[in-house]
């Protein structure tokens, strides 16, 4: 099939008043941004996204933990579940492309949902608080167990002690080859570069590891 | 806990139930990135208010249907089961992707596809921090 010969973004495309042919949608690719309560995900979603994030709801379905649950019935509760959404175009690119952020929720018990926002993705994000080191753990580990390659991203607080991020690999106990970096999640420019960081992680990890190996219904057993 | 709101979210799951009239599952196989645009049919005549929205937003500009989820305000599976309307409807259509979008089935995106979003984040943002060397 022709190749699109104008940007679907085009602004011009939009004076017309009947939806453009259907040409090539640009290619869609999903990047993932984790970490614990207040890491700084809404942040880093908005420093690169064209949308001021959105906050979009999600049902899930759970095991009860209620005590009085009947012996012997899987009791279930729904329960709504919120992640941040952004996206981005790259007009430039060699191909349309499209790339969409989407934050998860801090909460470690919406791991279904962690599966939706990494399926297919390039990789993730994981933001450290290193106020918070411990809530890092279970981001990291999910994404460790279902081989979507992530780099680690030291936020840098006001007031919090300043960590070299090789304290921060040996504190999480991170393999050498996952990059660890420091950023301001609040700067576009920092963002933008742990981004580029995460590609190319992504490109060294598809020249290294079989991916194909990781089944996407693996279940993930709460830590 | 697991307790805490419940009542509230019991209610907006009422309120979800009302607009999709009942139903739980979408027809269509839809992805939170599953990307769409307005068609040409015309939605039927006893749809949710809903509908209106979402076609409104789509003749804008092509949205997800995760956006369009953040959009409405509401829950995703709701979002999806509506769309699955307007598509059997023809009011919205799933756009042809872009032929390098196809990527090993399962596996991340290919090689290419990683170069090329690299190219086109340094075009963007030329002052990115460089936090590697390689790429
Ligand atoms: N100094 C500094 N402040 C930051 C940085 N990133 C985020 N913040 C601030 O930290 C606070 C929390 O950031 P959010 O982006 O809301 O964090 P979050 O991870 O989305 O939080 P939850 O969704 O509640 O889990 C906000 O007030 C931000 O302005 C950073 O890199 N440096
Ligand atoms: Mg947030």
């Amino acid at each position: 099939m022709p190749l699109p010969t104008a940007r679907p973004d085009d602004p011009a495309a939009v004076l017309h008043s009947s939806p453009p042919p259907r040409a090539g949608a640009p290619t869609v690719l999903k990047i993932v941004i984790a970490g614990g309560f207040g890491a700084g995900k809404t942040t880093a979603v908005g420093a690169v996204s064209e949308i001021t994030p959105l906050s979009t709801e999600e049902y899930l379905t759970e095991a009860s933990a209620d005590v009085d649950s009947l012996a012997g019935i899987e009791a279930k509760v729904t329960t709504t579940v919120a992640f941040d959404f952004g996206r981005l175009s790259l007009p430039d690119a060699p191909m349309p492309l499209e790339l969409f952020l989407f934050g998860t929720p801090g909460e470690d018990r919406f791991v279904d949902l962690w599966y939706d926002l990494s399926r297919g993705a390039v990789g993730a994000v994981v933001l450290v608080d290193t106020r918070r080191l411990e809530s890092s753990f279970t981001p990291v580990s999910f994404f460790e167990d279902i081989g979507l390659p992530f780099v680690v991203a030291v936020n840098q607080f006001d007031g919090a002690h300043r960590y070299h991020p090789e304290q921060v690999r040996a504190a999480l106990e991170l393999p050498a080859a996952v990059p660890v970096v420091t950023c301001d999640a609040r700067d576009t420019n920092h963002v933008a570069g742990v981004l580029l960081a995460l590609v190319d992680h992504a490109v060294n990890s598809v020249a290294t590891i079989n991916r194909a190996g990781h089944a996407p219904s693996t279940t993930f057993q709460d830590a | 806990m697991s307790t805490y709101g419940r009542a509230a979210e019991e209610s907006a799951f009422v309120r979800t139930y009302t607009v999709t009239r009942g139903r739980t599952k979408p027809r269509h196989l839809l992805a939170l990135e599953t990307v769409l645009e307005a068609g040409q049919g015309r939605p039927g005549p006893a749809q949710a208010e809903e509908c209106e929205e979402i076609l409104a937003l789509c003749r804008e500009r092509r949205r997800s249907v995760v956006e369009l989820a953040g959009r409405l305000g509401r829950p995703v599976t709701a979002v999806k089961i509506l769309v699955s309307d307007l598509l059997d409807a023809d009011a919205l259509v799933v756009p042809l992707t872009h032929p390098y979008a196809d990527t090993g089935a399962g596996s991340g995106p290919s090689v290419q596809l990683l170069a090329a979003v690299t190219a086109g984040l340094k075009r963007k943002w030329p002052d990115a921090v460089a936090y590697c060397q390689a790429g």
